[in-house]
């Protein structure tokens, strides 16, 4: 009974880690768009909504790399999978508080990492999986849009250089329409995923799926989709206000190009199973298409926050996985240690929801 | 340290991804630069009354935003062969 109890509470822990994955990164398909002004701001919410939703049927594949790949699933226990989700909800809570744009991906596997750590030791991370396929790519791909972005832009540039503004804007702004839907069905194929894989290491550790016979059932793959698209479409306005307008002040040619450069990356990283965060591809994207244009064009301080957010999401939702770990064990084995953190999450999360919403809207008509 | 690196990070898998991504994002912004071009100008040459630069720019414009939706739709089925 105790188990059940606690297996509720994992899954629903998960749809919520879903909804804020969602939330927290609705700026990586529309934040350009809206910057641009290729579509207004609840029609592009709207559609990358659609289209995560959409984009969550289409593969399993980092599913299964986020459930198999990075921590041994015999030895998580559905209380280590509930500390490794509060670790990820509550750093992506802190970087939404802040309007840093970190990556949702890391979060939740840096949570699930601490919280193994804290429950069994080193011995049940798979380093390999880890590193391999977290922290390497982790660490290419922003480079690696940046560099397509920026090629792309000063190509743009080039061919279009003899064309009148108006002509070249519209055009552009009707690409963005088409590669700010595609990255939309990316993230959500790359990101829904990551819940799936988290909700099935939960029925793998509840004995419900054995853990040499992965697979992902379809009420997970149902839920994880309305739960991130329902996230979607509530719009983190404070993030998308920092990648559509703080990094560069951006054109549409610009936003065409991070759009068409983060697509390409998260697609090609998808292809090869790599859980490869879309936040930072997107943003690695358009400061590549403002640093080509004009160096001085990116707004580095900006940035530079950015990055250290990165660097830090792993080791920070780790703590606070393995933190949440210890607290819940308190309370013993039962179901009284999550259900305590869950009620104090959420009073966290109503007191901070309060605070910023007496400092008024986060979303500027700007951005 | 190399051959620890080599243990744990599939190289060949990232170098395609790195590959495919320079050409894909690279390829669909230049071709979709071009169509814009194509399409702007042939509409420039058809007010101009210069009809045969026209159809020689809408050809051009057509073509790459061919290349763009066939990109499109090979994204698509990247995200839905695994």
């Amino acid at each position: 009974m105790g188990s059940d109890v606690v297996f509720v509470i994992v899954v629903v822990t998960a749809l919520a880690f879903d909804f804020t994955n969602g939330f927290h990164d609705t700026a990586t398909a529309v934040a350009t768009s809206i910057s641009t002004r290729a579509m207004s701001p609840r029609l592009a919410v709207t559609m990358a909504a659609l289209l995560n939703f959409a984009g969550a049927f289409i593969s399993l594949k980092v599913a299964a790399t986020v459930g198999s790949g990075i921590v041994e699933s015999s030895a998580v226990t559905p209380t280590i999978v509930f500390a490794g989700l509060i670790g990820a909800i509550a750093w992506n809570l802190i970087t939404w508080y802040f309007g840093l744009p970190s990556s949702s991906s890391h979060a939740l596997i840096g949570g699930l990492v601490g919280s193994v750590i804290a429950a069994t030791g080193t011995g049940n991370v798979i380093a390999d999986g880890l590193v391999g396929k977290v922290i390497i790519p982790a660490l290419i791909a922003p480079v690696l849009a940046f560099l397509v972005a920026a090629i792309g832009i000063l190509v743009v540039y080039r061919v279009v250089a003899a064309l009148r503004p108006g002509p070249v804007t519209g055009g552009f702004k009707l690409g963005q329409i088409a590669s700010g839907g595609l990255l939309a069905l990316a993230h959500g194929t790359n990101d829904a995923q990551k819940t799936m894989g988290v909700i099935t290491l939960a029925l793998i550790a509840h004995g419900d799926i054995a853990p040499n016979n992965f697979h992902v059932p379809e009420w997970v793959v149902i839920s994880a989709a309305s739960a991130i698209a329902l996230g979607t479409y509530s719009g983190g306005w404070r993030i998308i206000r920092t990648v559509g307008s703080r990094i560069i002040k951006m054109d549409s040619a610009q936003g065409f190009s991070a759009q068409g450069a983060g697509a390409a990356v998260i697609l090609a990283a998808s292809h090869y199973g790599y859980p490869l965060s879309t936040t930072h591809v997107i943003s690695g994207g358009v400061m590549g298409a403002g640093a080509a244009k004009r160096l001085s064009a990116v707004r580095w301080g900006v940035a530079g926050n950015i990055v250290g957010a990165w660097l830090l999401t792993i080791p920070a939702a780790g703590l606070m996985g393995a933190l949440t770990y210890g607290i819940t064990r308190i309370f013993g084995t039962g179901a009284a240690g999550p259900l305590v953190v869950s009620i104090a999450l959420l009073l966290a999360i109503v007191a901070v929801f309060a605070r910023r919403l007496q400092q008024g809207p986060a979303l500027t008509a700007e951005a | 340290m190399v051959p620890i690196a080599d243990q744990l990070v599939d190289w060949a898998a990232l170098g395609k991804v790195v590959v495919a991504s320079l050409v894909a994002g690279i390829g669909v912004t230049a071709a979709f630069s071009f169509a814009v071009l194509g399409t702007t100008r042939s509409l420039e040459m058809r007010r101009a009354r210069r009809s045969v630069e026209a159809s020689a720019f809408a050809v051009l414009g057509a073509l790459a935003a061919a290349v763009c939706v066939g990109a499109v739709v090979v994204g698509i089925i990247v995200m839905s062969s695994k």
